[in-house]
């Protein structure tokens, strides 16, 4: 996809919001702070996914990832950083020569990445360079084909559907596994979370059975 | 400190991309997939960085998720082109992606469930005061 026009600026703001918003979510004194920003910055990486043409990962991204693992961090955060808080200015980066390392560490890792993307970008081009052009009408075609939306301004796109169809059908096992995958982390969680008081309740056996007593 | 360098590697993003003089010479519109990709690669190397730096458990935890985010990014951009160069209704990287996503809601579950635990446990959330096993 060649972007061009608006689109070409709503992508630079866009990553931009992006990346200095995860920038600030690393750098943030306040785990409070942090959690906003690393909203901000999935957020950004929907509209980002908008872009792609992925509307309906757009809209899981908003409501699972935003709307749920981020409020949970948030209550988490709540449960456990408020006393820390109140010890006044705790370090927040690990030692200077831990940070020296990470800092040059990432910055090669960045140099690396950004020219073997470029290479390797080039290359992919160069042998699909014929393909782009033939799909190029073929894509212009099918977007006038889509039914024009209610409001008259953008097409109903085809995205959920297709996307709904190949996990019923391809991923079928995976979208299966998946959700054991959920059933086992719910399970999980509660076990993890639970107090002293409420897992002798659960298995009506005393408290003091169940404190461990250190050895030796 | 890290805030001048993003434009920085904005614009090496522009000057090295040589798609341009490409698109010059043969006519054609080569597909954006590099400015993607490179900001992936971007957000997963902050993700990193915030994962060996901070000591704060749970701004850890949110650097993995920001990494998840960056894999996914990069996955939507391939299925795009993907889409671009033939197969019309290619929507592989993003089934791919909803499995990423619900992989890291369930990580993130168990992975709070543990600093609950350990929080009443060691009342605390700095990651160098648990250091029981430390040799």
């Amino acid at each position: 996809m060649v972007l061009s026009g608006w689109e070409a600026l709503f992508f630079w703001i866009f990553a931009f919001t992006a990346l200095i918003a995860g920038l600030l979510t690393v750098l943030a004194r306040n785990a409070v702070h942090s959690a906003l920003f690393l909203i901000s910055s999935l957020v950004s990486v929907a509209a980002l996914f908008i872009l792609l043409g992925a509307e309906f990962i757009a809209g899981v991204q908003i409501l699972v990832y935003v709307g749920g693992v981020m409020v949970l961090f948030l209550f988490v955060i709540m449960l456990v950083n408020v006393s820390a808080e109140e010890r006044g200015s705790e370090l927040i980066f690990n030692s200077r020569a831990q940070v020296t390392v990470t800092l040059l560490f990432s910055a090669l890792l960045a140099f690396g990445f950004v020219f073997a993307i470029n290479h390797g970008v080039q290359s992919l081009y160069k042998r699909d360079s014929a393909l782009i052009a033939q799909v190029a009408e073929q894509r212009q075609k099918q977007q006038q084909n889509l039914q024009v939306g209610a409001t008259g301004t953008t097409r109903l796109t085809k995205d959920t559907e297709r996307i709904g169809s190949s996990l019923y059908r391809y991923a079928s096992l995976p979208f299966e596994i998946a959700s054991l995958l959920l059933l086992v982390a719910i399970i999980g969680s509660v076990m993890l979370a639970r107090t002293l008081k409420q897992e002798a309740a659960a298995d009506d056996v005393d408290t003091q059975l169940l404190e461990s007593k250190p050895e030796g | 400190m890290g805030n001048f360098l993003t434009p920085v590697f904005a614009v090496m993003l522009q000057a090295a991309d040589g798609s341009r003089l490409a698109e010059m010479k043969e006519g054609i519109a080569h597909p954006d997939l590099s400015k993607f990709l490179v900001i992936g690669a971007l957000l997963f190397i902050i993700g990193v960085a915030g994962v060996l730096t901070r000591r704060n458990i749970i701004v850890i935890f949110m650097s993995i998720e920001l990494i998840m985010n960056a894999a996914n990014l990069n996955f939507i951009a391939f299925s795009r082109y993907l889409q671009d160069t033939g197969n019309l209704n290619a929507v592989a990287g993003q089934v791919f992606t909803v499995f990423i996503i619900v992989v890291a809601a369930a990580e993130a579950a168990i992975g709070l469930g543990i600093v609950i635990a350990l929080y009443r446990n060691k009342e605390t959330i700095w990651i160098d005061e648990i250091d029981l096993l430390k040799w």
